[in-house]
């Protein structure tokens, strides 16, 4: 009978293995083998914690360091349109690199982090009604800015990267930084939905700094997590102000000035890289027409 | 603040509703009836109803005290004669842990759930549910074999099993003591899962043809799968820190960061705040998350 076990192709776990004290005892145990119906744990179930803690790590590294940067980088535009242009220019210095980067170190990473996030959003069971707590709405907030953020950066990537028009405003043009997100984001329900976007992400990334801090250990008492919690607080507010300086500053800029600014730009570039003359920006074939107007 | 009927304090007669007053005009007024809410089940899997209650009010009740005057009558506040409503209690001084139900849709303990505080949170009536993340048994009695089953999965005990003399066991400093004795006061009550969004409820249903040993064996492998809760954590933590229960210290972590275990945790943090013996449960869940991290790299790296 023993070999009923082996005959269904598993192997019996704890505490399921039959003990010879007659040949009843042993026909029922193999009984509550077979009708246990335990198929053994999924590679997904068996790597759980890996899995999770991949999922915390991708937060910080390399999605949440991303984050800082790229708003740092956005708000830099609050010093002017050449500023921000030399910062991207530097960026785009990667050249060819640039795409695989963007896919192994932010695309790839986040798609991660959201398909593990939706999973641990579908098993759980927010319950803020009943227990009102702090810490109860954050991890409520959590999961709400988290899906937030998920539709507004497929959204963002989507139009600014790579589609452009089919979602309203035209593309990112990376030789006319300011002007062409300027462009993207005069429209003010844009405007608007670019705030409540940037804002939900950052909550994200700071309150999740904090549990990621519970997470892996890092900070342990009540008393720590409270002055951790302050950390959470500042990253919150500077990358929040970065955020909203950044939308701000790309509003109020003057196209046309920007735009002439880039353009003597990007004539410098043009004659360091191969001795060529400035290009007639007006009838240049590359020259994106945003919105209707070639600038 | 509750509000208060004038008028039913004055009206009398049988039945009618009186509302207890106990704002802030100087001597309460003592409610004459107590009203409470009840969601009953007559057997796992059935449906549940509310059935309401009426009991006459007496000074400095407890929610077991009700649910004691509710079974004496077994009527309902419409005057059928009804089944008296199943519930669990033992030691009735928040010791036991056995009590815990949804008291105004709250988890705690019904013994130490005191009626007139009650009724300055919800005015006129007591709404009692049963536990909603364990199988509900009949009434408000559930099944929480599971949080045994979680004590089971960790190791939640010093392995000193045997019939020979071990000798004197290693002194523990007073400083340790401190540390593990509010871990050592948990009365497995059930709270923080009940309260915990992570936590979903897991009810198996034994089959027609199953013998007792295959239900349970369904059973555990069912619970297995799921988060082992916060007191399960705090728990190995108790005893990872015990100078011979950390003899089995790797044991813990491995049931700890397999399937169901630390990971699950999103930090809501509704333990710690519905504990009703105010265990430090977040403290126990970053050190566990702390030695699982130093764990896993040890387990990568060492072998």
């Amino acid at each position: 009978m023993t070999n009923l076990y082996f005959g269904v192709g598993r192997q019996p776990r704890r505490g399921g293995c039959p003990v010879r004290i007659g040949p009843g005892v042993e026909l029922s145990a193999a009984r509550q083998f077979v009708t246990a119906n335990d198929p053994s744990p999924s590679f997904l179930a068996r790597h759980q914690f890996l899995i999770y803690r991949l999922f915390s790590l991708a937060g910080l590294i390399p999605v949440g360091a991303f984050l800082v940067v790229h708003l740092l980088t956005n708000a830099s535009v609050l010093a002017g349109p050449g500023t921000f242009q030399s910062r991207v220019d530097m960026i785009h210095s990667l050249g060819p690199l640039l795409v695989p980067i963007e896919w192994a170190f932010i695309f790839l990473p986040m798609l991660f982090h959201a398909v593990v996030g939706f999973v641990i959003i579908a098993n759980g069971l927010p319950n803020v009604g009943s227990y009102a707590y702090v810490g109860n709405v954050r991890y409520t907030l959590q999961r709400a800015t988290g899906m937030i953020a998920f539709v507004f950066i497929i959204w963002h990537i989507t139009q600014l990267h790579w589609l452009g028009t089919p979602f309203g405003g035209g593309k990112f043009d990376p030789h006319h930084a300011t002007s062409s997100a300027a462009v993207v984001l005069r429209p003010l329900l844009i405007s608007i939905l670019y705030a409540v976007g940037v804002l939900s992400t950052v909550f994200h990334f700071s309150n999740g700094l904090w549990t990621l801090g519970i997470t892996w250990g890092l900070w342990t008492s009540p008393a720590a997590m409270r002055r951790a919690n302050w950390i959470s607080i500042a990253v919150g507010v500077l990358l929040g102000g970065a955020g909203l300086g950044a939308l701000g500053g790309m509003r109020s800029v003057d196209i046309e000035q920007a735009r002439a600014i880039e353009n003597r730009m990007d004539d410098v570039k043009r004659m360091l890289e191969g001795g060529q003359s400035p290009v007639d920006h007006q009838s240049r074939p590359g020259a994106v027409p945003i919105s209707g107007t070639t600038y | 603040m509750i509000k208060a009927v004038e008028s039913a304090e004055h009206s009398g007669g049988a039945g009618q509703q009186a509302v207890a007053d106990h704002g802030g005009n100087g001597h309460a007024a003592a409610p004459r009836v107590v009203r409470v809410r009840i969601l009953r089940q007559d057997a796992p899997g059935e449906e549940s109803y509310w059935e309401r209650f009426e009991i006459p009010y007496v000074e400095n009740m407890n929610v077991i005290s009700i649910l004691q005057q509710v079974a004496a009558r077994a009527k309902s506040r419409d005057g059928r004669r009804v089944a008296p409503v199943a519930w669990d209690c033992n030691c009735l001084e928040e010791v036991c842990g056995s009590c815990t139900m949804l008291i105004n849709g709250r988890t705690r303990m019904a013994c130490s759930a005191l009626v007139d505080k009650l009724l300055e949170e919800s005015g006129d009536e007591i709404e009692l549910r049963p536990m909603s993340k364990f199988p509900v048994v009949r009434d408000l009695v559930v099944d929480r074999s599971r949080l045994f089953r979680a004590l089971e999965r960790v190791k939640a005990w010093v392995p000193v099993d045997g019939s020979y003399d071990h000798g004197p066991g290693p002194r523990i400093s007073p400083e340790s003591q401190e540390d593990a004795y509010p871990l050592a006061t948990c009365i497995s009550c059930g709270c923080c899962m009940e309260a915990c969004p992570q936590f979903t409820k897991i009810e198996v249903v034994r089959r027609e043809d199953e013998s007792a040993e295959a239900f349970e064996a369904r059973k555990k492998t069912a619970f297995d799968a799921g988060f082992v809760g916060a007191h399960a954590i705090s728990q190995a933590m108790l005893f990872n820190g015990h100078p011979t229960g950390k003899m089995i210290a790797d044991e813990r972590l491995e049931a700890l960061t397999s399937q169901g275990g630390i990971q699950m945790c999103g930090n809501a943090q509704n333990c710690v705040a519905v504990c009703p013996k105010s265990i430090p449960l977040t403290r126990s869940i970053a050190r566990a998350g702390r030695a699982a991290t130093v764990w896993a790299i040890r387990k990568i790296f060492d072998r």
